[in-house]
């Protein structure tokens, strides 16, 4: 039975996870969906009431009757690497990839459907008040008076990208920042504009979470620095504990967003409280294990390694 | 008019990793120039930079 990892060649922290998976024995077929078709081969058969489909790549061959899970990591677009790339071919190769993976019993990380829906930085606030999470009030609008008002009720106002930076401009980098007094809003009907109440934070908080395995990293926050991603400040990741009470949300968060992996962001203020920021279905886990030690790629490839026991229970939190 | 949240991004500078290893299709991992797994160099990854919560975001912006 193997373990369908769906990522780049160049993800090196996808690496991590895979020579576990070969330390244990267990057999793994890494495709990249830009590269099917061309390097890669699928055929799928629906014949008869029944259905097979067969993967190759790489020499390696996976048939839909082996599979054992499926890591979606950092896939390509379907098609990206192909000759004559198009939106058109790019449709048709996911709708024979995803179509014949979504017809083959398998375990996810994460299934599409849910990596999609939480992908929504909106939906994930709310799913957070519901899952008991301390959340800092938040407006999205495209109404510049809306955002004013935002502004003169919380005074310390951050503003972030709900997607993140423009795509087709490598070059710029958009950081949660502070917005200024005086600031004008009118360009808030331009484009909607996510605004968060600034939280005076001493730590930032990466809770990485494999299935029920919960893994604390803290980081101790720059004073006034806003954006822990950015800024060399000199502090390092370090392992910390998770409270039970915020373990209680994440499991809570998890259940109703049908998550097997995700990374929590928080801000630890001044009294220690972690503030919800954000939770990221791919998040990267590769810089936490390498600065705290934690295990968490065997995690990762012990989730996948598992057999499922019985295919018709949902599958994400086991 | 360009959006708000547009007025507050940054330039960067055109990323320029040049990762000192490449990826081997048979053994389906990325391997330094004397064939040892790259995960094998924790420091080394660490210098680079890949695996950071930065590295994807032009592609993956949920990091």
């Amino acid at each position: 039975m193997t373990v369908l990892i769906l990522t780049s060649e160049q993800d090196v922290t996808a690496d991590m996870a895979v020579a576990v998976l070969y330390e244990r024995g267990v057999p793994v077929m890494r495709l990249d969906p830009a590269d099917l078709p061309g390097k890669a081969v699928l055929s799928a058969d629906y014949a008869h009431g029944d259905f097979d489909g067969h993967l190759s790549v790489n020499g390696h061959v996976l048939s839909m009757g082996g599979l054992r899970s499926v890591w979606v990591r950092r896939p390509g677009e379907p098609a990206a690497h192909a000759e004559h790339a198009s939106a058109w071919l790019t449709a048709e190769t996911r709708q024979a990839l995803y179509g014949m993976l979504y017809s083959a019993t398998t375990r996810w990380m994460n299934h599409p459907r849910n990596a999609e829906q939480a992908r929504y930085k909106p939906w994930q606030l709310r799913v957070a008040h519901r899952s008991g999470f301390a959340v800092p009030p938040t407006v999205i609008t495209t109404a510049p008076r809306v955002a004013q008002q935002f502004a003169e009720v919380h005074q310390d106002v951050v503003v972030k990208s709900a997607s993140g930076p423009p795509p087709d401009d490598p070059t710029l980098a958009l950081p949660t920042t502070l917005i200024g007094p005086g600031a004008d809003f009118s360009a808030v009907a331009a484009g909607p504009a996510l605004l968060q109440r600034y939280v005076p934070k001493r730590a930032d908080i990466r809770l990485t979470c494999v299935g029920s395995r919960l893994f604390g990293a803290r980081k101790r926050a720059a004073p006034g620095q806003v954006d822990g991603r950015y800024g060399d400040t000199g502090y390092v990741w370090e392992a910390t504990e998770v409270p039970d009470r915020i373990a209680n949300s994440v499991h809570e968060y998890l259940t109703l967003s049908g998550l097997a992996y995700a990374a929590f962001d928080f801000a630890e203020d001044e009294e220690g409280l972690w503030w919800f920021l954000e939770c990221n279905q791919g998040g990267q886990f590769g810089f936490v294990e390498l600065e705290t030690g934690q295990p968490i790629a065997e995690a990762v490839a012990l989730w996948l390694a598992q057999r499922a026991m019985d295919r018709r229970a949902p599958e994400s939190r086991r | 008019m360009r959006p708000f949240t547009l007025n507050y991004a940054l330039s960067r500078g055109l990323p320029a990793v040049v990762t000192p290893y490449h990826f081997d299709a048979s053994l389906q991992l990325n391997v330094l120039p004397d064939g040892r797994p790259a995960v094998s160099d924790r420091d080394l990854l660490l210098a680079v930079g890949t695996t950071t919560s930065t590295a994807g975001s032009q592609t993956h912006f949920d990091d």
